[in-house]
């Protein structure tokens, strides 16, 4: 009905047809078995993989665009347009792929070598502005040998390059760049990937949709006919989506309600420490009182973080004191036992210090949080410190405000939950060892850590990494130039509709394998 | 009248241009480059710069004032979003027309409601009717905006679904449809300036009715209507300065309201804008805002002019 149309009668029609839309709109949902919607908190800058936007808003380029191998949703390292895992050369410097045939992207062109190495040198030419440019910048180049067979070159060994490829790149046609200009991969990236979902629709402010992929080239996927990528901020309002059929899948459920919501009828939930979701205490060693070791490990023993993540994050952060979560295969107990709770150690570690009868620094904290919220965090250690004469004082910001100062330097300490593609060495690289851009937030650098990580880099296998990630770790526990609380996990709430739907440990919904009963 | 009219178009006028500039200036004083939102964390200081110079984001304050100004004075031109490259003028003009209706309606409800209640509440004061529309109107103001809101989710469409949770559905795609996305969001918006306008309509004729002229008017032998009819007209003046002011401040409660009910208006794009530091798109909803707030509160001045025209002589 127009709204010219809208007669008295037409009205007393609409108001009589009310107290029936419910009913309608209930047998509605039920027939549109075929589309999948899901409810995120944040909202989404861009599709474009080499400039995403947060890692909820991932599941639109992950939709989109694929790459060579992924990293799944339990964190291992799966082949994806690649047949199989690459071959690494000895010298670590040449990892050679062979692409499935028969694949082709949203617009009917076949995929092939040629495009994969149009893709990698057009993220790595500064000229494109990639932001996650610089994450790769150790590829050198790529040399193709077939249609299907392809070597990407290094400059020096850097095996983690492959983890980082789901998050922060994909591939796309050659030439595609230029003949359709960035606003279009920004914007409106059709014809341009080769996933499951067709990009239909962006609606600022609302939601991104999908249309299936007739032609996707892993059989019987997707499932749904239709996904809807919905933006709800409001933690409520996402939880009423869910409640009342509305969307079928939320990220971020609010932690104090989801021991609840997940056990009532008609609603599954499940959380899974993330494999690179740091909850952690950034500290700066170049700035008193942390520039000293002794009054860093008395830090690290006078948390209980336990009790912050039992009691402030209501479970949601799976408890460690090293950079590794418990749950992942290079988690080192030894390390991780060398930072008890343990008030009299602290003690003790503070009478070696500088500062023998305490000291005080600026505890920052970001006052609108991502993924997790902070700030009860804070005042816990708050008054957890003042145990050992220690005084906090809290500093709110945005994090966008705290972010760019933290990677000057300019900050004493940040409590901050940070997400990362889930690699060991990632975040370690960029917040812990020189020349990174996150080096300043903490001015730390170890000659060892250094040698380390490089003999870790060289490695593609889980076994010959572990023992370098294990005394990476030790190392890390004995200095604490950072006091690690946990890993925080992803948690998602759905509908029993759903099924196959498993929580993402690199935080991202994956909906690829996900159909509707 | 005419006098009226154009010295208050005047200062709307330059209002607007002291709003404008006020506003750029608060905008570029906020730490740190709206780049690092677009470019990421790992964005390197050169990249930071070169999205700066691209958006002219380098110049002096005062040039990129001009520069925006030039624009939008000359051209309607309102430039585009830093962070997802939309033409701002095809946002305002898709966002607008959301927020204005919740508005205006939720306006709408609250002011007819206001005024029938007020005026009940006055004529049978110490009656029941009075001290329910009171107790109404207590409530009114001293419950936020986001209670009922939150309240309404949870009774209407989580337990009840009788009205969706959230979102807005255009009246092309139906009108019951359409009223049922609007209905809460609208009651929502109305309640707190519903409670305002009663106790001002109530107070306002009281006053009114206990004046001489009143009692003239009575003794004269008018009919009771006659009576009132006169009355609320004088009354109005108070409440339609206030209704003015109301009505732009609903704006400001939709940034609240369009959260909670999940609705794609202006006043969430205003909010979104300001988490991702998009100065222009700021710029163009608060600059939005203003007009209307400043358009609102010149209507409701020409308005008291003609219910009281001793205003427009005054001024004159």
């Amino acid at each position: 009905m127009a709204f010219t149309d809208a007669t008295r009668r037409g009205l007393l029609r609409a108001g009589a047809s009310l107290p029936l839309s419910a009913a309608l709109i209930r047998e509605s949902r039920a027939q549109a078995g075929g589309t999948l919607t899901v409810a995120l908190p944040t909202t989404p800058t861009s599709c474009d993989p080499v400039n995403p936007p947060d890692h909820d808003w991932m599941i639109v380029t992950q939709n989109i665009f694929e790459n060579l191998v992924e990293y799944d949703i339990d964190g291992v390292l799966r082949p994806q347009l690649a047949k199989a895992l690459p071959t690494v050369s000895e010298d670590g410097l040449t990892y050679a792929f062979e692409l499935h045939e028969g694949i082709k992207f949203h617009n009917g062109q076949p995929l092939t070598s040629e495009d994969v190495k149009y893709s990698f040198e057009w993220m790595l030419d500064p000229a494109n502005k990639a932001a996650r440019g610089p994450t790769f910048n150790r590829l050198s180049h790529v040399e193709v040998d077939s249609p299907t067979k392809l070597r990407v070159i290094l400059k020096e060994p850097f095996s983690p390059w492959l983890t980082m490829l789901t998050k922060f790149m994909g591939i796309w046609p050659k030439g595609s760049r230029e003949q359709y200009g960035p606003d279009h991969f920004r914007r409106h990236p059709t014809g341009v990937g080769t996933g499951p979902g067709l990009f239909e629709e962006w609606k600022p402010n609302d939601y991104i949709s999908f249309r299936r992929n007739p032609n996707y080239w892993q059989p019987g996927k997707p499932a749904w006919e239709r996904l809807i990528i919905k933006q709800v901020p409001e933690d409520t309002s996402r939880v009423a989506y869910l409640l009342s059929s509305q969307a079928d899948i939320i990220s971020v459920p609010p932690p104090r309600d989801y021991a609840r919501l997940k056990t009532r009828r008609g609603i599954q939930g499940n959380a899974r420490a993330t494999l690179g979701g740091w909850s952690f205490i950034a500290l700066n060693n170049a700035r008193p009182p942390f520039d000293d070791v002794n009054f860093r490990r008395a830090i690290a023993h006078a948390i209980d973080r336990k009790t912050i993540n039992e009691r402030i994050y209501h479970g949601m952060v799976e408890t460690t004191a090293v950079p590794a979560p418990r749950s992942s295969w290079w988690f080192n107990p030894a390390a991780d036992a060398v930072l008890d709770y343990n008030l009299d150690k602290a003690r003790d570690y503070l009478k070696k210090s500088k500062y023998p009868n305490g000291a005080s620094f600026e505890l920052a904290c970001a006052s609108v949080p991502y993924l997790l919220d902070s700030r009860d965090a804070a005042i816990f250690l708050q008054s957890e410190l003042a145990k050992i004469g220690v005084e906090v004082k809290i500093r709110l910001a945005e994090q966008s405000v705290l972010s760019p100062m933290l990677s000057r330097g300019e900050l004493d300490a940040l409590v901050a939950n940070f997400m990362s593609p889930g690699d060991p060495t990632y975040m370690i690289m960029v917040y812990l060892t020189a020349g990174q851009f996150m080096s300043k937030s903490s001015s730390f650098t170890d000659a060892r850590l250094d040698e380390l990580m490089k003999l870790a880099f060289r490695e593609n296998e889980q076994e010959p990494m572990k023992p370098h990630l294990h005394e990476m770790q030790m190392l890390l526990a004995e200095k604490s130039p950072f006091i690690w609380l946990g890993f925080f996990s992803a948690a998602n709430l759905w509908r029993d509709r759903v099924k196959n739907f498993k929580v993402s440990t690199g935080q991202t919904v994956m909906v690829r394998d996900v159909s509707l009963g | 009248m005419l006098v009226l009219i154009l010295r208050r178009a005047g200062f709307s006028l330059f209002s607007l241009l002291v709003v404008s500039l006020i506003l750029f200036a608060l905008t570029r004083s906020i730490p740190d480059s709206p780049a690092r939102i677009v470019l990421g964390d790992e964005a390197t200081e050169e990249q930071i710069a070169q999205f700066e110079a691209d958006h002219g984001l380098d110049r002096p304050v005062l040039v990129q004032y001009l520069a925006w100004l030039e624009r939008l004075v000359l051209h309607g031109d309102l430039g585009r979003s830093f962070t997802t490259r939309l033409d701002m003028n095809a946002q305002v003009t898709e966002t607008l027309p959301v927020t204005l209706e919740l508005v205006c309606i939720g306006f709408v409800v609250a002011l007819t409601i206001s005024l029938v209640l007020g005026t009940l509440s006055a004529l049978w004061r110490d009656s029941p009717v009075d001290y329910a529309a009171r107790l109404l109107a207590v409530l009114g103001v001293s419950i936020p905006g986001f209670w009922p809101a939150l309240v309404l989710v949870l009774a209407l469409t989580v337990e009840r679904d009788w009205f969706p949770p959230g979102g807005f559905v255009p009246l092309g795609e139906g009108l019951a449809e359409h009223l049922r996305s609007i209905a809460l969001p609208c009651l929502c918006l109305s309640v707190f300036y519903m409670a305002v306008l009663t106790r001002m309509t109530r107070s306002s004729l009281l006053e009114v009715l206990g004046q001489d002229y009143m009692r003239t008017a009575r003794a004269a032998g008018l009919s009771r209507p006659r009576v009132l009819l006169y009355g609320l007209r004088n009354a109005l003046v108070p409440v339609v300065t206030i209704a003015g002011v109301s009505f732009g401040h609903m704006f400001g409660l939709a940034l609240i309201i369009e959260r909670v009910f999940n609705i794609g208006g202006m006043s969430r794009a205003l909010l979104t804008a300001i988490q991702q530091r998009d100065y222009a798109l700021v710029q163009a909803v608060v600059m939005m805002f203003t007009i209307i707030f400043v358009v609102a509160n010149l209507i409701a001045d020409l308005l008291n002019a003609w219910l009281n025209p001793r205003l427009a002589a005054r001024a004159a």
